[in-house]
């Protein structure tokens, strides 16, 4: 357990230099992501020229389409992981300040929300955006926004149960008495005094949840809740991948290349979230 | 017992409220169950609602519907004229739960055993090959999971079927792929509290007093760490026995998953608030008995509750 607490240092520059390149994509002379070309369609990989992954059945080069993905795979799992903590950390903040009474209501109803299944929730969810689509666009409201509210709905419970129980733990210490006893108002000990004691757990929490939403999202786009035709993630290039799946077409890269990327990229993640854990000693 | 009264009141309340919340989203959403295929005409239309007391208010229907559930009986399906949600609740519910205790088979015994041997095991480059293995399953989506089985075992070496739920051996790919990723959530888990139990002073007093390594393995390391492995199959188990939508869908599976997507966006209320009800009591259900087994297992487990 003790080897774990090294920072993965090599692991952070990896992702480092993944989001970078995510980030200056269009900065990059590659093939147009969504250009299509009959001629180039089902390109093998070649490594050394020109569709250097290969390309998919519409000819599209599968470099530049893994690149974009990853645009939008990290931000749905940065912006989604925001969402989430945007709710888990206020409700687990109230929670474990308030009264007893109010903590045993609050905490009731997340063990209510947490007995609704998931597959219903994100049905639920499904059919709404189905049928509200041309009203949520109206209002700005895209594809890429409801999914990052939809992610932070899901994922924001956790959260809440461990900014709890570090509220409940910082409130019984000496320095809140302390702050009390001087008549601080309850805003500023939050402020002053319990929320520089959880920002690591929050940090941590943030780690930990990012690689789930990325993997949420694949799964989403293999159920079609995913982003629109012309924008591409990992999950959407993967689940694309296996419907080209048969027997007779030999185009396995279309699955294994987005794959990899997902895989690997949760795997830094997931290194990088062992370490957060470690570091904040949280048993979940 | 008091407490175990509690958690079954609980149960059965968490079952109650999630269907009044599908319900009053359900019907919250706009369209209704006949508008989408054919074209009815108005008098069609208001005996077909008259029919399936779509024309009531609301809250009629909620208790008409809450009084299906206590009954046992979910009524007439809306979108399968002339069945009812029982009879297709009745051929999906065995096809989910073949799949899902298939898959919690393999869970268990590739989980545990992956566990066991890298708690007991001392050659680092296997604990490392074993332990890579489950971090990268665990980062993988399930269908791609599926899509690698399918692509290895029944295309490239033609061993089993793609599809279909008649022979044995069609049931081999669905299972693994869903039963894989439960395992390295497992292993996971059994590996961390197999090493707390490697690290405790009970297991050093157990190897000074020169137990058999057998015993001290059964003993001492997994007895302990099967707690928290209990605690998390209970709402694991019921996850997995409710099928996964896309592990249905990928391998053409008529269970659980794949009614409650057709249900659900053809508005068919009945014959999803059914498998919405089916869902939450299996999810309920197991969480209970996972939580009894717990008190059996471990006494102090009660003292703490």
């Amino acid at each position: 357990m003790s080897r774990a607490n090294k920072f993965p240092r090599w692991q952070s520059l990896l992702l480092l230099g993944i989001c970078l390149v995510a980030a200056f994509a269009p900065l990059l002379p590659l093939a147009n992501y969504s250009t299509m070309d009959v001629s180039q369609q089902l390109h093998p990989p070649q490594l050394i020229s020109a569709p250097f992954l290969g390309t998919d059945a519409q000819g599209r080069d599968m470099l530049s389409r893994i690149i974009y993905g990853a645009r939008i795979s990290l931000s749905v799992g940065i912006f989604g992981t925001l969402v989430a903590l945007l709710i888990g950390v206020p409700f687990g903040a109230l929670a474990g300040l308030g009264s007893t009474r109010r903590d045993n209501a609050m905490m009731r109803l997340a063990d209510a929300l947490e007995s609704i299944p998931m597959v219903v929730f994100i049905l639920f969810m499904l059919s709404v955006l189905q049928e509200y689509r041309l009203e949520l666009a109206s209002i700005g409201f895209g594809r890429l926004q409801l999914f990052f509210v939809a992610i932070g709905v899901l994922f924001w419970l956790p959260t809440a149960r461990v900014v709890r129980a570090e509220c409940l733990r910082i409130k019984k210490m000496a320095f809140v008495d302390a702050a009390r006893s001087q008549g601080m108002s309850a805003i500023r000990i939050f402020k002053q005094h319990i929320l520089p004691q959880l920002w690591s757990s929050i940090g941590s929490m943030l780690i930990i949840t990012l690689p789930r939403v990325i993997l949420m999202e694949a799964f989403l786009s293999f159920l079609g809740l995913g982003v629109e035709a012309p924008a591409v993630s990992w999950g959407r290039l993967a689940s694309d991948g296996m419907s080209t799946l048969n027997p007779l077409v030999d185009a396995g890269w279309l699955l294994y290349l987005p794959s990899i990327a997902l895989v690997g990229c949760l795997l830094l993640f997931q290194r990088l979230a062992r370490w957060a854990r470690d570091y904040v000693n949280l048993d979940s | 017992m008091n407490n175990l009264l509690r958690r079954i009141c609980f149960a059965l309340a968490s079952v109650m409220l999630v269907h009044a919340l599908a319900f009053f989203m359900l019907h919250s959403t706009r369209g209704g169950p006949f508008d989408s295929n054919q074209q009815f005409s108005a008098e069609t239309l208001a005996a077909l609602e008259q029919r399936y007391h779509l024309n009531e208010s609301l809250l009629n229907q909620y208790l008409n519907s809450l009084q299906g559930v206590v009954t046992l009986d979910f009524g007439p399906s809306l979108q399968y004229q002339g069945t009812s949600v029982q009879e297709l609740l009745g051929s999906a519910i065995p096809v989910s739960f073949i799949l899902g205790g298939g898959a919690l088979l393999i869970a268990i015994i590739v989980g545990l055993s992956a566990g066991m041997f890298v708690a007991s095991s001392s050659s680092r480059w296997r604990v490392a090959a074993v332990r890579f293995s489950g971090s990268a399953l665990l980062a993988t989506p399930n269908f791609v999971v599926a899509g690698i089985l399918i692509s290895i075992f029944a295309f490239g070496l033609g061993l089993v079927p793609v599809a279909g739920h008649r022979q044995l051996s069609s049931w081999l790919l669905p299972c693994c792929a869903l039963g894989l990723p439960l395992a390295a959530q497992l292993f996971v888990l059994i590996q961390q509290h197999a090493l707390q139990a490697h690290d405790s002073n009970a297991y050093r007093s157990a190897v000074a007093r020169g137990l058999s390594k057998r015993s001290l393995n059964i003993n001492y390391i997994l007895r302990p760490s099967l707690t928290p492995v209990l605690a998390f199959l209970g709402p694991a188990t019921a996850g997995i026995l409710t099928g996964s939508l896309v592990i249905e869908q990928i391998f053409s599976l008529p269970g659980l998953g794949t009614f409650f997507v057709q249900a659900a966006l053809a508005r068919d209320y009945t014959l999803a608030l059914g498998v919405t009800v089916v869902y939450t009591a299996t999810l309920a259900s197991c969480t209970l008995i996972a939580d009894v087994l717990i008190m059996k297992f471990d006494p102090r487990s009660e003292a703490v509750s």
